[in-house]
């Protein structure tokens, strides 16, 4: 759990260095009169660990994922409540009251 | 109905209340949510927070619903003093409500004062005519003096206009059964396989009552809807497995002397994997029982 923030902070991070950095490099193109074509490579490496680290926080952080399946191990009916809307009082437990000393 | 995971979240529950853990309220919500019946257990904890006015006062509006918990709980366990102490502290809370009236009625059925609560629930009746609570009240009241074949009169009665209410149409079925009205029971069953198709325990209770009728017919069907009960959980009903095995020794056994083959492809692939099925999970859980099976199974001509 802690871990996936972790990470996910980090992968924060590196899309932020990577926005930083573009911007820096963007200003050195001006310095030097050259048109921008594409980012340098380190910066879209950058981008590509920063979104894949990102997206791994994302899933795992929150919570584990839960079977939709019906028929799954969890979500298997294993079985029904008694019917409380028909629910008697005169059973054989009238014999054997329990035993609560507890006044109300 | 139950899905593994809330039983296991119940049952987590209930070992950490009884062994004092604390959670007493989400326990009770979670009792009141599932619709379990753990009366001896709600009412003894309930009852500790009715008792504590500090927790009592934390719960805010919930507090009435949880002396209505315990009410019933009460009831069920027959301490019918504390039942009473319960409603009068809500009727002192709701003096004109209904809820509360059909608890006094309900008390009285605890009580065994059937007139009472024939005229008291009569009497709710009249003001709103279409309650489903008090008319399977009545049911309930029939079904408690023994009078099944007057319940069984009310439920069709109520069936009628509440066709949809999956819950009346399983009381009925049960009661069918009990009755040994086999072949009723099995309608109410398609009735309810019918509305919810995807819970295995209707076709598992389906496939018993036909098991139970007998009949070629009957047991080809029967083996049916035991593997949609197992298609449906995952291959975890030892139920259905056990259902497998029989329906085909008795198809075998009655298509043996008539020299008449069993249509379906399957059936004896069916049986010997179901019969490995049993095997491995008694394996698993029951070894000291393995035995047992093996020559029951055996018995049977299976495996």
């Amino acid at each position: 759990m802690n871990l996936g923030f972790l990470v996910g902070v980090f992968g924060v991070l590196i899309l932020s260095h990577a926005a930083y950095s573009t911007i820096q490099y963007r200003g050195l193109l001006k310095i030097m009169e050259e048109e921008f074509s594409r980012p340098p490579i380190n910066v879209i490496l950058e981008l590509i660990i920063g979104l894949a680290l990102c997206m791994w926080a994302a899933l795992t952080f929150p919570g584990k994922f839960l079977s939709i399946h019906p028929d799954s191990d969890e979500n298997r009916a294993v079985f029904l409540p008694d019917n409380s809307d028909f629910m008697i009082f005169n059973h054989r437990g009238r014999l054997f009251p329990p035993q609560i000393d507890m006044k109300f | 109905m139950v899905t593994k995971t809330e039983e296991i979240q119940l049952n987590q529950l209930e070992n950490q209340v009884e062994n004092g853990g604390g959670g007493v309220w989400e326990y009770l919500c979670l009792v009141r949510k599932l619709k379990v019946r753990r009366s001896e257990i709600v009412l003894k904890h309930g009852l500790s927070i009715l008792n504590d006015s500090g927790k009592r006062s934390a719960l805010g509006p919930d507090e009435w619903t949880l002396y209505e918990q315990v009410a019933i709980a009460a009831m069920d366990c027959q301490s019918l003093g504390v039942a009473q102490n319960c409603i009068k502290v809500l009727k002192k809370k709701f003096p004109e409500s209904k809820r509360v009236g059909k608890l006094e009625a309900l008390l009285l059925e605890a009580k065994g004062m059937w007139e009472e609560a024939e005229k008291a629930y009569t009497s709710l009746l009249e003001d709103n005519p279409l309650d489903q609570v008090i008319h399977k009240r009545k049911v309930a009241m029939a079904k408690a003096q023994g009078k099944s074949s007057l319940a069984i009169e009310h439920l069709n009665k109520y069936l009628e206009v509440f066709m949809a209410d999956h819950d009346a149409w399983r009381e009925l079925a049960e009661i069918y059964v009990s009755l040994q009205m086999y072949k009723q029971a099995a309608f109410c069953y398609e009735e309810l396989i019918l509305t919810q198709p995807t819970l295995p325990l209707y076709h598992l209770a389906y496939a018993d009552v036909l098991y139970t009728i007998g009949g070629l017919e009957n047991l080809i069907a029967a083996r049916k809807y035991y593997a949609a009960t197992i298609d449906l959980t995952g291959g975890k009903s030892t139920r259905a497995l056990l259902g497998i095995c029989l329906c085909g020794s008795a198809i075998a056994q009655i298509s043996k002397g008539r020299n008449k083959e069993d249509k379906d492809m399957a059936a004896p692939e069916l049986q010997s994997l179901a019969a490995t099925a049993l095997e491995r999970e008694y394996k698993q859980k029951a070894p000291a029982k393995l035995n047992l099976l093996t020559s029951a199974l055996r018995n049977l001509k299976i495996a």
